[in-house]
């Protein structure tokens, strides 16, 4: 008998049956990969494991005891702690207090702030996972504060540590620590379930592999003896192509010209004198540990954010002082990096999401009135083309999942047909599915003469798509490569900061 | 409640149905609430629920509701095209007040004909509501000074300047409360049912009212509108012009404050009084009614016609059995919290 089962897991929800008869075995130590693409169930499981969901049938059984957990204090109480994909932190406070905050250590009738932070400098050492205890939660970068996130978990003497998509939200610098940390914890006797749908992360630290579509497990797999293909085949039932089909192809005039950028972030400057230029029919990808300009060069380019020096041209056409509609207008669209808050509107239907930058031409506006019968077909054409799962053009795209959502956003970004498409983490949190499926349209639309500029933490996405690779660091563009002369070690290399000479 | 919001999301009901709804069970809810406090100091619930619903509807009480619900659809609207899109006009009393001021001032002194006069009279002081909220925008565009802010403290000047208009220069010195003289018979609005307090300011809005639904739901200025109040990121991201949209939308909405100032002055009051115009408190009412429906114009109307059938009732019902009105003020209050609670459970889903 495993040390963790889960037996005959069933939970409803309105309309969906988000696990089937799902059984789940883990042995103690054990790393065990939880995959699956976006609504296979993944985090429906592990809210059931963690106490967060009952579950409609079936149970679970820890250490031959059969359990069923009502909330996460009872799961807590027999060690099973969880990470979320949004940290619950108070920001104000420090490492330690977050740590410690309702167990703490006292003194009387005051916490023994001393102790508490020794007990967490032993905790942190013990499991190898370095934290300045009396930082500020606030100040922290996010790596820092998922590692605080499995403290905390580990103060509370977790045994199991379900970790849900904890490298959506990392750079591969910080999923690479964070896989160490897991092989740690699974040395010290911890059992870790992780849950993803990356590959690569799957196949370098899992021992065994679960995988769950529409809910049901399709397949049970020891790490050592299988390769990606046959997960990807479990997860979406069909062969997916892990290459990108990409042919050579002279690139064309100049599209975008970038000329001696400068932008001031918030408290600092953030790109600093950039320049190159983007060509049609050429994929152009930044590679760069992500908050190294990046995301301020691209809001400069489309102009969410204003530039303090240095010219953005678009055909040759000075485009700096325009606002947002006149840089589309002048033949930019804009994939954005994070689909909820920019480039969705949530509560709205899939069919107004989908009007937007359309809404004031022919055929959706006749004269300033919308035609509503066009819109809705217009709608209709793309989540089809698309192949959007989506109830209905009027259901909020708020409900959808990840690739959905994103499969919105670049059907209507490409729906503009603009010659500069700017894709800012075009496949971040997406199923294996839907990358295949994005890659597939941003080659198409390079081959259609289209100039794409790729900006991507994901190095295998920058290596698989770009034709020329630009690396910043802190704001300055580091290198500029070709295809050919670009290999993972070299592009690592500058996105640490290596310079041109160094290579 | 959950299941009942999932019903209401499935069942495919005609969108108007869906705003009302809600708004039938906060009432009853509320008079449930009141009949049993009236029950409880001796007075009859039932008879309190008759004297109400005659005092609102019944015979010519019907006009006096209308009458009423003119006004208060109007600042209703006037709150809620900003509310739309997610940015606030607490100056609505302000501009109410300018544009009957300017109305009053055009109908008694401009050397015209009757029939341009008052034509004249009701644009100026459209317009001039319409600036003022205007220029509170361009504060925010151009100073960043938050709309929420100015909007409010720009109200105090507007109601300063015409109350001293009409305390001095402009005073009629035969009534004792500050105002202007009457403006002359030709120059007001006519009765649009006879014997009823009727004018043909309710032509005026409902006009108004159907345009502003119109456009909320059929037009591009609608659509950005709708989509900013979601998520402006987005609207902006998709090329919506912020600035300019926050210009125009302030312009609207203190051109239909500015519009309703001038229908009461023509229409109702025949004349400027200091105080005149914000006493009833159409403003509170309309803004109470616009943040109910979250800015959607339908719902805001069809809440400030509720609104204004309570208060009616009300006056009624305190003066044909001294049921003291405060029973109708605890009635409202009562269906105010319960749609906004409505929402907030909604919302959480
Ligand atoms: N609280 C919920 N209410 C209704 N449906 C839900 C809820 N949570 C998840 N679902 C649905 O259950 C299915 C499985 O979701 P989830 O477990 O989040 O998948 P995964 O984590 O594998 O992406 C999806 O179809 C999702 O829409
Ligand atoms: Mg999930």
């Amino acid at each position: 008998m495993a040390f963790l089962e889960m037996i005959d897991i069933v939970k409803r929800f309105p309309g969906v049956l988000a696990n089937d008869h799902v059984n789940l075995a883990v042995e103690q130590g054990e790393i065990h990969a939880v995959m699956g693409e976006n609504g296979a169930g993944k985090s429906t499981l592990m809210a059931i494991l963690y106490g967060l969901h009952a579950p409609d049938e079936g149970y679970i059984r820890l250490d031959g005891k059969t359990e069923i957990f009502r909330s996460p204090i009872d799961a807590i109480e027999r060690g099973v702690g969880m990470v979320h994909q949004s940290f619950k932190l108070f920001e104000s406070l420090t490492v330690w207090e977050n740590i410690v905050y309702r167990r703490e250590p006292r003194r009387g009738l005051f916490i023994d702030a001393k102790a508490a932070q020794r007990q967490v400098a032993e905790l942190a050492a013990r499991y190898g996972l370095p934290i300045d205890p009396i930082a500020r939660v606030g100040t922290l970068p996010v790596g820092v504060r998922q590692r605080l996130e499995i403290l905390k978990a580990l103060y509370r003497h977790a045994r199991i540590l379900i970790l849900d998509e904890p490298t959506a939200v990392l750079t591969p610098g910080e999923a690479v620590s964070l896989f160490e940390v897991i092989r740690n914890l699974a040395v010290n006797g911890c059992t870790v379930l992780l849950v993803t749908h990356k590959l690569n992360e799957v196949m370098a630290v899992s021992d065994r592999i679960t995988v769950l579509r529409d809910g049901k497990v399709t397949d049970r797999l020891v790490t050592a003896e299988t390769n990606p293909t046959e997960i990807v085949r479990a997860m979406t039932g069909r062969n997916v192509l892990l290459q990108v089909g990409k042919t050579a192809r002279p690139a064309g005039e100049i599209r975008l010209e970038v000329k001696h950028l400068v932008v001031d972030g918030r408290n600092r400057r953030a790109v600093d004198d950039v320049s190159f230029a983007l060509r049609s029919g050429e994929i152009l990808g930044i590679a760069g540990v992500a908050g190294n300009g990046q995301s301020e060069l691209v809001e400069a380019i489309v102009g969410l954010w204003p530039t303090d020096g240095g010219a953005i041209l678009v055909d040759g056409k000075d485009v700096t002082a325009l606002p947002i509609a006149g840089r589309r207008d002048a033949g930019m669209s804009y994939i954005a990096e994070d689909r909820s808050r920019t480039a969705s509107a949530g509560t709205a239907s899939a069919m107004d999401n989908l009007a937007l930058g359309f809404h004031r031409r022919r055929p959706i506006a006749v004269h300033g009135l919308l035609n509503l019968r066009e819109m809705r077909g217009w709608a209709r054409t793309l989540i089809r083309k698309f192949d959007i799962r989506i109830a209905g053009e009027t259901t909020p795209v708020g409900t959808l999942s990840g690739g959905n959502l994103q499969k919105i956003v670049i059907a209507r970004e490409l729906a503009h047909d603009a010659p500069v498409l700017i894709a800012e983490q075009p496949t971040r949190g997406v199923d294996v599915g839907a990358i295949e499926f994005i890659h597939a349209e941003l080659v198409a639309e390079r081959d259609r003469g289209h100039a794409i500029l790729l900006v991507s933490a994901e190095l295998s996405e920058i290596m698989a798509l770009s034709d020329r690779i630009i690396v910043m660091f802190e704001g300055r563009i580091v290198a500029s490569l070709t295809r050919a002369e670009a290999d993972e070690a070299t592009l690592g290399l500058y996105m640490a900061g290596g310079r041109k000479e160094a290579a | 409640m959950s299941a009942f919001a999932g019903l209401m999301r499935t069942t495919k009901l005609p969108q108007w149905v869906g705003s009302l709804l809600p708004v039938f069970w906060a009432v009853i809810v509320g008079f449930a609430v009141c009949g049993a406090i009236a029950g409880t100091v001796g007075l009859s619930p039932l008879l309190m629920l008759t004297e109400l619903i005659k005092g609102a509807v019944e015979g010519p009480q019907i006009f006096e509701t209308v009458a009423r619900a003119v006004p208060l659809v109007g600042m209703a609207l006037a709150a809620a095209m900003p509310l739309r899109a997610g940015i606030v006009n607490l100056g609505t009393d302000g501009q109410l007040v300018l544009g009957g001021c300017v109305a009053a001032i055009i109908a008694l002194y401009l050397p015209a004909p009757d029939g341009v006069r008052i034509v004249l009279a009701l644009i100026t002081g459209t317009l001039v509501g319409g600036a003022y909220a205007a220029l509170a925008a361009a504060g925010e565009i151009y100073a960043r000074v938050p709309l929420l802010v100015s909007t409010w403290l720009m109200s105090y000047p507007a109601k300063g300047l015409c109350g001293w208009l009409v305390h001095a220069p402009l005073a009629d010195p035969l009534v004792a409360w500050p105002s202007t003289r009457r403006i002359p018979l030709g120059t007001r609005l006519e009765h649009l049912i006879p014997g009823t307090p009727i004018n043909d300011g309710f032509l005026l809005i409902a006009f108004a009212a159907i345009l502003i639904v119109f456009l909320d739901r059929r037009s591009s200025v609608g659509y950005e509108l709708r989509l900013r109040g979601l998520n402006e990121r987005f609207a902006r991201y998709g090329g919506v012009a912020i600035d300019r949209q926050t210009f125009w939308l302030m312009f609207a909405s203190g051109a239909m404050a500015g519009l309703i100032g001038a229908v009461l002055v023509l229409g109702s009051q025949y004349r400027f009084t200091d105080g005149a115009l914000t006493a009833p408190q159409y403003t509170w009412s309309g803004t109470l009614a616009a943040l109910l429906a979250g800015g959607e114009p339908l719902g805001a109307i069809i809440a400030a016609v509720l609104f204004a059938a309570l208060q009616t009732g009300g006056f009624a019902m305190e003066r044909s059995v001294e049921i003291p009105r405060v029973l109708t003020m605890v009635l409202e209050s009562i269906v105010i919290l319960f749609l906004a609670m409505r929402g907030a459970i909604w919302r959480r889903r």
